[in-house]
């Protein structure tokens, strides 16, 4: 076949108007357009496959997930009522990530997170990759059984606290509070059912984009934002109060200014800076044992 | 400020997950109970105060995550506790096999002399029963602890279990009390506990009256 018949015959393949809409130009060059696509359908393919694989590989293993009818019970999508019912996707997409991402399995909290990719997405093939994305490779292991990960940030913090904002590092130490009980939440459930939904969209768009560096920022912000009001705490339950507040009311409720804040508040915080404080902080924890 | 308590206990509720420890919380402290609400992530806790004895025992109970991998985190707390409450769900035989597992786990983390109490959580699902009461019985007695069945959900035993606790720490303190009692009216012990509970963590009161 001559070239002429080659794209002749590729445009006789491809069609006029694109899955999107759109009408192909006239130049449009069919005969690359086909190649990259067939390389392309490779990977989408791929992906189908690995989905419906995991999806059938449960084997009939119904494992059964307690926290099912505990990921928000409030949300009329999520109710055993619902049609259709979100419970259901939800589940797939958790045991689905179990079976792919064994060294994880499933960790109290993925449940949250999985079920904001759901109702956004609408998809749970999508839903799974972009979990996928955060617990592969975004964030560093919160969710693997031994949480180092997630104690590591929680230390990094307390670090990035006692830099920035000592006042309030000063007052943790008084009272022997424990950063966990302030901030792991934050961290496991990337804000969701913490902060308004619309902030919280907002800050994953930029964690997608930027990575988990963007965690801390959101944290300082909210911390150097209310410091004043911190600093008046006078125990333990009174700090852990605070701390409830201050991911309350208007200031994360007007997500495009909360947006803007966390990249002038918190100052500079260069990556190099996050990794040797995580890298010395894992260190001081495994020391620990 | 007026003196709103004379001591301060902490308590920790620990168990499976889903065998309803937020679900107990909430009905002792706040009367509250939702068939469904959302899981526990980390270490949460609520206060109260109850009267023991002509006692005022203010008591923080502190609800954890039930997941196993999260004993990472909420060992942290056992060495904080006086009592334990160890919580399992009658409906589910896998729950209760677990409570050994727990157990060996307070063994490890908390101190020493800390009190603990078994409950056998949702009750009012006799349909659904997998563990009989006596199987509860037969565990308590085995590990020396009191054994209460509970509804959160029809408000079975929860004062009860809640009470019983608070007074089993209580004794377990009872020398230290008797040396508050003696000091009753002297303001300054008072004054001393109330820095307590401000810094409970602090080196400085090692040295004083504190079981906390």
């Amino acid at each position: 076949m001559d070239p002429a018949e080659r794209a002749q015959a590729a445009r006789a393949r491809v069609p006029r108007i694109d899955p999107y809409g759109f009408e192909r130009p006239e130049d449009f060059d069919y005969e690359a357009y086909e190649e990259f696509f067939s390389t392309y359908l490779v990977i989408l393919t791929k992906r189908a496959i690995k989905w419906s694989k995991l999806l059938k590989g449960s084997g009939g293993v119904r494992k059964s997930l307690t926290d099912l009818n505990r990921t928000f019970p409030d949300n009329v999508r999520f109710r055993k009522t619902a049609e259709p019912c979100l419970q259901k996707t939800l589940y797939n997409v958790l045991l689905a990530y179990g079976l792919h991402n064994q060294g994880v399995g499933y960790c109290q909290g993925m449940n949250f997170i999985a079920g904001y990719l759901i109702l956004i997405t609408k998809n749970e093939e999508e839903s799974f990759w972009l979990l996928d994305a955060l617990v592969g490779r975004i964030l560093p292991d919160y969710y693997s059984p031994a949480m180092l990960g997630l104690k590591t940030d929680q230390e990094v913090l307390a670090e990035l606290v006692r830099m920035k904002l000592p006042a309030v590092a000063a007052l943790m130490d008084d009272h022997g509070v424990l950063w966990t009980l302030l901030v792991s939440r934050w961290f496991i459930c990337l804000f969701v059912d913490i902060l308004p939904v619309e902030t919280v969209l907002r800050i994953w768009d930029c964690l997608f984009n930027e990575g988990s560096k963007i965690i801390f920022r959101v944290a300082l912000t909210l911390i150097k934002q209310h410091q004043e009001f911190i600093l008046e705490a006078n125990s333990v339950p009174d700090i852990c109060d605070k701390f409830k507040q201050i991911t309350k009311g208007d200031f994360v409720t007007e997500c495009h200014t909360f947006m803007q804040k966390i990249f002038s508040e918190p100052g500079s915080l260069s990556m190099t800076t996050i990794t040797r404080l995580r890298e010395r902080c894992r260190a001081a924890l495994l020391s620990q044992g | 400020m007026a003196k709103q308590y004379d001591v301060l206990f902490r308590l920790l509720l620990i168990g499976d997950s889903g065998v309803g420890k937020t679900c107990l919380l909430c009905r002792f402290t706040d009367n509250e109970f939702h068939s469904s609400h959302i899981s526990t992530i980390g270490v949460d806790f609520k206060m109260k105060t109850i009267e023991v004895d002509g006692i005022k025992v203010r008591i923080q109970i502190w609800d954890t995550a039930g997941q196993e991998r999260y004993q990472t985190i909420t060992k942290q707390y056992y060495r904080r506790a006086q009592g334990i409450f160890l919580v399992y769900d009658i409906s589910s035989e896998r729950s209760y096999q677990h409570i050994m597992k727990w157990v060996s786990d307070v063994d490890e983390y908390a101190p020493e002399g800390v009190q603990k109490i078994l409950i056998g959580n949702k009750a009012d699902e006799e349909q659904k029963r997998q563990v009989g009461r006596e199987q509860g019985q037969q565990l308590a007695k085995e590990y020396g602890m009191d054994f209460y069945e509970t509804s959160a959900c029809t408000n079975l035993n929860i004062k009860e279990s809640f009470t019983r606790l608070t007074e089993l720490v209580l004794q377990a303190h009872r020398k230290e009390l008797d040396g508050l009692r003696t000091r009753a009216g002297n303001e300054l012990a008072l004054a001393e506990l109330e820095e307590e509970e401000g810094k409970p963590e602090g080196p400085a009161n090692s040295s004083k009256t504190c079981w906390c």
